[in-house]
């Protein structure tokens, strides 16, 4: 589904992203596990398209498109979904009618009809239930004020509307007290099936307790330097980073 | 290039006293509104037409105004499909038209407000000598030269009474009608005044609309405030692009009185409103929040001044300017908090949205307290589309000109949807939120 080869990138003149490679095949989870700084949600963000970042070389290939000629939007509409670490606030926007928004341009986009607000109601009802998120979040302005925990929720709702192929959760369980952090990845397992794929970026292993990947890969100063399976997340846990930064390194 | 300048600002002077003159002979006016008419030529000419840096003008550039010949408007009419376009649904039976100042009562309707206010025109209110004497000594004391020159011009506004205790749920809508004339622009001088009585509730909604292309329209609109009495206001303008438009609205709020207004503005080539309210009475409450969409070469100027005489008062104050093209959107407001007036609580907010960089957006908020016991606050922004806003909408699967869209219409929504009247809102969606749909397209 996703081929990332010796993939280098970086912001302005700095490299951050220095020759990462990594597969992702349906049905898996992949784990990204890395120190603060190693470059975790840098390639979050261009797997998502950010302008800020250039790709100096390498390649990404998503279902045999060449996943960096895409906008941020195609991406979004050919399944590619990124649930952000700092979900940005957007006063004014009303979050029942955005979310109804992003969902109807992608049934568009499958050659589907928009759904109107009635209909679409019911199906972020159920949706939300999912979530266990209150029904006063529909009319307030997008993560306008929302705590961390509800825009996290927030976030897994957007992925259940748009229901990606592959999804990048970035940090996802940070900030989430052990309630919040059980609801989202409740919901998150009830999304994941074996027609797509996840990439979970975490700091912590504590959300692969619920979560559970095929693979872990540890991510340092811009490179993949160990991949496991998920044991290699309970060592890390057990002995920190350091022990493998200083020993690849 | 000084010496250009104030010869520029003589001939303009000469212009409108020449243009005066004119009117005066092709107009037999009674001798009391005669008196009002000339109290305002002195007071233009003792105030001068404002030069580059007058403090009242830092943004606006009166040049064109003083180098355009304007012609008298012969005060014409118009016709009743405009009325039917602009008069709201909820006001039909409450409408005043104005057309180039005059007021048409075959084209106004007041059957929804009998028993409740009194409408009286300006010969009638003239003849009252304790009110005419009001007006006169008022414009001694002015000192915006437009309002000057309006009560120099001003010959068929009207003046309405609410009366003590009605309560009014039909908004009353003004409507402003401005027309062109054949060659020279020509200038209107509308003008009215409300007077809320005691304990009275009213809406009011003042659309100012043109009927032709090059105009010059110079209001003033008075609004009296008694003891515990309410308005909810709205003001749209939706002028014609070629038009200069100068307005003054003078708000005085007495004892627990309370204005609560949204001024939605269209723009115009020269759009400048000029604002005085006084909170001259303990616990009276103003609340102003106003938005400009504007484009091409469109601008707006805002001029507000916030007077607390009184301990106990309230005032708000929050404006968004969306500025795109080449258009300019200034606002220059001033709080002034008066020796004694304890406990005031003040704020005053300013965001602008810049949306291309060639546009323009001025800011210049003041506070002036002279009391020591008062909650004040004040801010200005100047930002352009978020980077980060943006790219969330985008990973959303919302095209980068939709998602743009949704940002700027976001940002002036938050003002629109205070707009207490549905039908309002829906016309300031089609007529400042389509320009935004328009420039992302």
């Amino acid at each position: 589904m996703l081929e990332i080869k010796d993939l280098h990138a970086g912001s302005e003149d700095t490299e951050i992203i220095k020759g990462i490679s990594l597969t992702v095949n349906k049905g898996e989870i992949h784990a990204i596990m890395g120190p603060n700084g190693s470059g975790k949600s840098t390639l979050s963000k261009i797997l998502a398209g950010h302008h800020e970042y250039e790709v100096s070389s390498g390649s990404v290939t998503y279902n045999g498109k060449n996943l960096l000629d895409l906008e941020p939007e195609e991406r979004a509409l050919e399944g590619i979904f990124l649930g952000f670490q700092y979900p940005v606030e957007i006063p004014g926007v009303n979050n029942a009618e955005f979310l109804r928004m992003a969902y109807n341009a992608k049934r568009l986009h499958k050659g589907e009809d928009e759904v109107d607000p009635l209909d679409f109601d019911e199906i972020l009802d159920e949706k939300m239930k999912m979530v266990e998120m209150d029904h006063k979040y529909k009319a307030r302005f997008l993560n306008e004020g929302f705590s961390g925990g509800e825009k996290k929720k927030n976030e897994i709702l957007q992925m259940a509307i748009l229901e990606p192929k592959l999804a990048v959760l970035d940090e996802t369980d940070s900030g989430l007290d052990i309630d919040a952090l059980r609801i989202v990845a409740n919901g998150v397992n009830n999304l994941i099936n074996e027609n797509n794929a996840l990439i979970l970026i975490t700091h912590y292993q504590r959300l692969l307790d619920y979560i559970k990947p095929d693979y872990v890969h540890v991510l340092s100063k811009g490179k993949i330097i160990k991949s496991g399976d998920k044991g290699l997340a309970l060592e890390l846990e057990a002995q920190g980073y350091d022990w493998l930064t200083t020993t690849t390194n | 290039m000084a010496g250009a300048l104030t010869d520029e600002v003589k001939s303009a002077e000469g212009g409108f006293l020449q243009l005066h003159k004119d009117y005066l002979d092709a107009n037999s006016l009674s001798n009391d509104l005669l008196e009002f008419n000339k109290a305002g030529i002195e007071r233009f000419e003792s105030l001068k037409f404002p030069h580059p840096k007058h403090e009242m003008f830092t943004f606006v550039n009166t040049r064109e105004i003083a180098s355009t010949e304007f012609a008298l408007n012969p005060g014409g009419t118009c016709s009743a499909d405009v009325v039917k376009n602009h008069v709201y649904a909820c006001s039909e039976q409450s409408c005043l038209v104005l057309v180039d100042g005059v007021y048409q009562p075959e084209l106004s309707d007041l059957s929804a407000l009998a028993g409740k206010v009194e409408l009286a025109d300006f010969e009638k209110a003239f003849s009252d000598e304790k009110l005419k004497q009001s007006l006169v000594e008022s414009l001694k004391k002015e000192t915006d030269v437009f309002s000057a020159l309006n009560a120099a011009f001003a010959k068929q506004g009207v003046f309405l009474k609410v009366l003590p205790k009605a309560q009014i749920n039909k908004p009353i809508q003004v409507l402003l009608v401005s027309t062109g004339a054949e060659g020279k622009p020509a200038m209107s001088a509308p003008r009215f005044c409300v007077h809320i009585g005691k304990h009275a509730e009213v809406k009011i909604i003042v659309k100012t609309v043109g009927d032709g292309n090059s105009y010059f329209s110079n209001t003033v609109q008075d609004y009296f405030l008694d003891e515990n009495s309410s308005v909810i206001f709205s003001q749209v303008q939706a002028d014609s692009k070629e038009s200069w438009n100068f307005s003054k609205t003078f708000v005085r709020l007495n004892q627990y009185s309370r204005f609560k207004s949204t001024h939605a503005m269209a723009g115009s080539k020269l759009t400048r409103n000029n604002y005085q309210t006084h909170l001259c009475e303990p616990g009276a409450e103003l609340t102003m929040n106003g938005v400009s969409v504007l484009v091409d070469k469109e601008q707006v100027h805002q001029y507000i001044q916030v007077n607390h005489h009184a301990p106990n008062c309230i005032s708000h104050q929050y404006f968004k300017n969306i500025v795109n093209d080449k258009s300019r959107a200034s606002f220059d407001g001033t709080v002034v908090v008066d020796p004694g007036a304890q406990l005031t609580q003040s704020d005053q907010l300013i965001n602008n949205l810049m949306l291309s960089d060639e546009a323009h957006a001025d800011g210049k908020p003041n506070l002036m307290i002279y009391a020591d016991d008062v909650k004040c606050a004040h801010g200005n922004t100047v930002g352009q589309i978020d980077d980060e806003q943006l790219f969330y909408l985008e990973t959303r699967g919302l095209s980068a000109s939709v998602a743009k869209t949704l940002l700027t219409t976001s940002f002036a929504r938050s003002i629109i949807d205070t707009v207490e009247f549905p039908e309002v809102v829906e016309d300031l969606k089609s007529l400042l939120l389509s320009k935004l749909e328009r420039n992302h397209a």
